[in-house]
């Protein structure tokens, strides 16, 4: 019956639409209108000079490092993984999850793996002597955790533990930060603040082990930018590539992409899915712990006392050697200077690979090789040269 | 129907009309129904429970533990509608959807009615668009009274205050108010999309049963495929993925963005499963 065969055609039509648009709208969406061409040093003094720059957004955070799947006993707080220990039966112990859901490092793994997205809101009060203002929101399922920083105070909060965490940021910074800047203007020779020197200083430094071009323009977030891709000439790292993607019109980054080799997917990307360039409302900015919120105070380090000195000097003592050059230097932390925290943790031990000579985290864009004797070596390169580097 | 008696149908003049009047006898029908009511007081029972419940035990919960929300409600009774919501969103809302957008058309088909109701002068695509408002009513029925249960209840068994955001700040209690029914309409919207699936599933067969309980597989089976990290690519388009987005709405500023996208992934949903329940209803042979 045709009646009927004209009938059906909707059933047929209107899914074949409907999925035709979700796969060909995201594509237009990232296609470009012609830019005028741009050197990379000029695209480099466009994000130098984008520093003044109010804006807010939202940021997506997506990485693929082919790390392996972390069994962190989400919603499991220590009391009753306590409970369930007590309880379990002989032998069935595996079965307990391991109580490694506070720790910082649990916490840190979690962000770099997976895909976050934060609003970002920032004032850079282009008044002079007016501090700059930033206030980050981590949003979370049903949960979210920010950091706002008004100039003189800093506040983060856990709405899932509802802790407000406060610290002033000392008075004398801004001068202590000048200072710092001309100390660093003479060490390395050249004037920082001078965004065109930096930028060529940059590209001079850059040449012998990377390779700066301008790739194809993209539209990210809905504006227009240009791809900044720094590619590196030596074969001995992980990194393939990576892409900065700089708004046409303020030079503010908007998209941070990483390749690493031998992997189609971005090993880390980092990019504003919306933003706006105006001045947030300056409500964003005030926080007020909310009653009922546990209150913690934080002390930050004074510049002029002598306990500085002294974690200055173990500061030293910590900084890791480092061998090789450009994307392929390795550093080596001795066995003294790693936090007990990583040398003995639960979850780290669980993930990390037992290989000759120690045990091993591959990631597809890090490798980090943790020695036998205790001392663990970093490095953007094959596992092979850092257990060389290890024997040395 | 063959066609010489629907192209009689059509040249009724009180058409216009006849769509309205199906609406309205539609919805008193649905909303008279002891079935009805019976779904709609036990949705109003989770709040209710929840605050009887947190209100007679004496230990008090460390902050984050157990659902969202639940060590808060202490400190404030508005807590209780956005706890209640975090709790029967997986599963005991899906399945009041499924019973009545599953019952639209295998209902009528099952009792004999079915054919009567062609027999006006609707037509079956306004009979169709007609079922599916009846089934989006009773998504926004249930939404609106779980919401004012839980502020009811909150407000008789708590003190209620200004509300702690997600973001650490606080609104005053109008605001708050405000929030509870955005988060109720989010909800509603949230049930569009399995409501079409429910009302394709009805036209399929003529056992009212199956099509409610093919529903509530259907809705969960979406949340099962939303927890496997293998089918990520899947995920943003499953009619279930948004469906605790409506903690946005607790944010300050209110963050639109997944009120959005959760319009735009539901209206896919509507119109698929709409065409769909359209071109098998108006072939369907309907003998009874």
């Amino acid at each position: 019956m045709p009646r009927n065969i004209v009938k059906w055609l909707p059933a047929i039509v209107v899914p074949a639409v409907v999925v035709a648009g979700v796969i060909v709208l995201p594509l237009q969406a990232g296609a470009a209108s012609p830019l005028p061409d741009r050197s990379a040093k000029q695209v480099l003094l466009m994000i130098a000079s984008s520093a003044g720059t109010d804006f807010s957004g939202t940021v997506q955070s997506t990485s693929d490092l082919g790390l392996p799947a972390l069994s962190l006993s989400s919603g499991m707080s220590q009391s009753m993984i306590d409970s369930m220990s007590a309880s379990v039966p002989k032998g069935m112990e595996d079965f307990v999850p391991k109580g490694a859901s506070n720790s910082a490092l649990t916490t840190a793994l979690g962000l770099v793996s997976g895909s976050h997205t934060a609003r970002v809101f920032v004032d850079s009060s282009k008044v002079a002597g007016d501090p700059q203002k930033v206030r980050i929101q981590l949003e979370d399922k049903l949960a979210e955790r920010n950091l706002v920083s008004n100039g003189t105070d800093v506040w983060s909060y856990d709405s899932q533990t509802n802790t407000a965490t406060h610290a002033a940021i000392p008075a004398d910074l801004s001068t202590s930060v000048k200072t710092k800047l001309s100390g660093i203007n003479a060490a390395v020779g050249v004037d920082v603040s001078n965004p065109s020197e930096l930028a060529k200083e940059l590209l001079d430094r850059a040449d012998p082990s990377t390779k700066v071009s301008v790739g194809t323009d993209r539209t990210v977030a809905g504006r227009s930018t240009y791809s900044l891709v720094l590619t590196p000439k030596s074969s001995n790292t992980l990194v393939a590539s990576v892409t900065i993607d700089v708004d046409s019109q303020t030079g503010l980054p908007l998209e941070v992409t990483v390749l690493a080799k031998g992997q189609k997917s971005p090993a880390v990307q980092v990019g504003f899915s919306a933003v706006e360039f105006s001045t947030p409302d300056a409500n964003v900015f005030t926080f007020t712990p909310p009653v009922g919120a546990t209150v913690v105070e934080q002390k930050l380090p004074q510049g002029t006392t002598t306990g500085e000195k002294k974690t200055l000097g173990s500061m030293v003592a910590d900084i890791p050697t480092v061998t090789g050059t450009g994307w392929g230097s390795i550093a080596e932390f001795a066995a003294t200077s790693v936090p007990k925290e990583i040398s003995d943790n639960a979850l780290l031990a669980q993930i990390a690979t037992k290989v000759s000579g120690g045990r091993a985290l591959s990631t597809s864009l890090v490798n980090v090789f943790i020695a036998t004797d205790g001392r663990v070596f970093v490095g953007s390169v094959p596992l092979a040269q850092l257990q060389a580097a290890a024997g040395k | 129907m063959s066609s010489s008696e629907s192209a009689r149908i059509e040249v009724i003049p009180d058409r216009r009309t006849a769509g309205w009047d199906l609406l309205w006898s539609e919805l008193s029908v649905l909303f008279r129904r002891r079935r009805t009511w019976a779904m709609l007081a036990a949705v109003a029972l989770i709040p209710i429970l929840l605050a009887i419940a947190v209100r007679l035990s004496t230990s008090t919960l460390a902050a984050g533990e157990g659902p969202p929300f639940l060590s808060r409600v202490t400190q404030n009774g508005l807590f209780v509608g956005f706890t209640s919501m975090v709790v029967a969103i997986p599963l005991f809302l899906p399945l009041t959807i499924g019973v009545v957008a599953g019952d639209t058309i295998a209902g009528e088909a099952g009792q004999g009615t079915l054919r009567y109701l062609l027999v006006a002068p609707a037509g079956r695509v306004r009979l169709l668009l007609v079922k599916y408002a009846g089934a989006a009513a009773f998504c926004l029925a249930a939404a609106l009274i779980l919401t004012v249960a839980g502020l009811l209840i909150g407000a008789a068994l708590f003190p209620v205050g200004p509300v702690t955001l997600l973001s650490g700040d606080v609104i005053s209690v109008p605001e708050a108010l405000l929030r509870s029914l955005l988060v109720a309409a989010y909800v509603s919207l949230s049930l569009l999309g399995l409501s079409a699936i429910g009302l394709f599933i009805s036209t399929l067969t003529d056992v009212p049963v199956g099509a409610m309980a093919a529903t509530v597989v259907v809705s969960v089976v979406a949340q099962i495929l939303d927890i496997l990290p293998q089918l990520a690519w899947l995920h943003p388009w499953l009619f279930s993925h948004y469906w605790l987005g409506f903690a946005d709405l607790l944010r300050q500023p209110l963050d639109w963005a997944s009120f959005g996208t959760n319009a735009v992934v539901q209206l896919c949903y509507i119109v698929i499963f709409g065409a769909l329940a359209y071109s098998r209803f108006a072939t369907k042979n309907i003998q009874s």
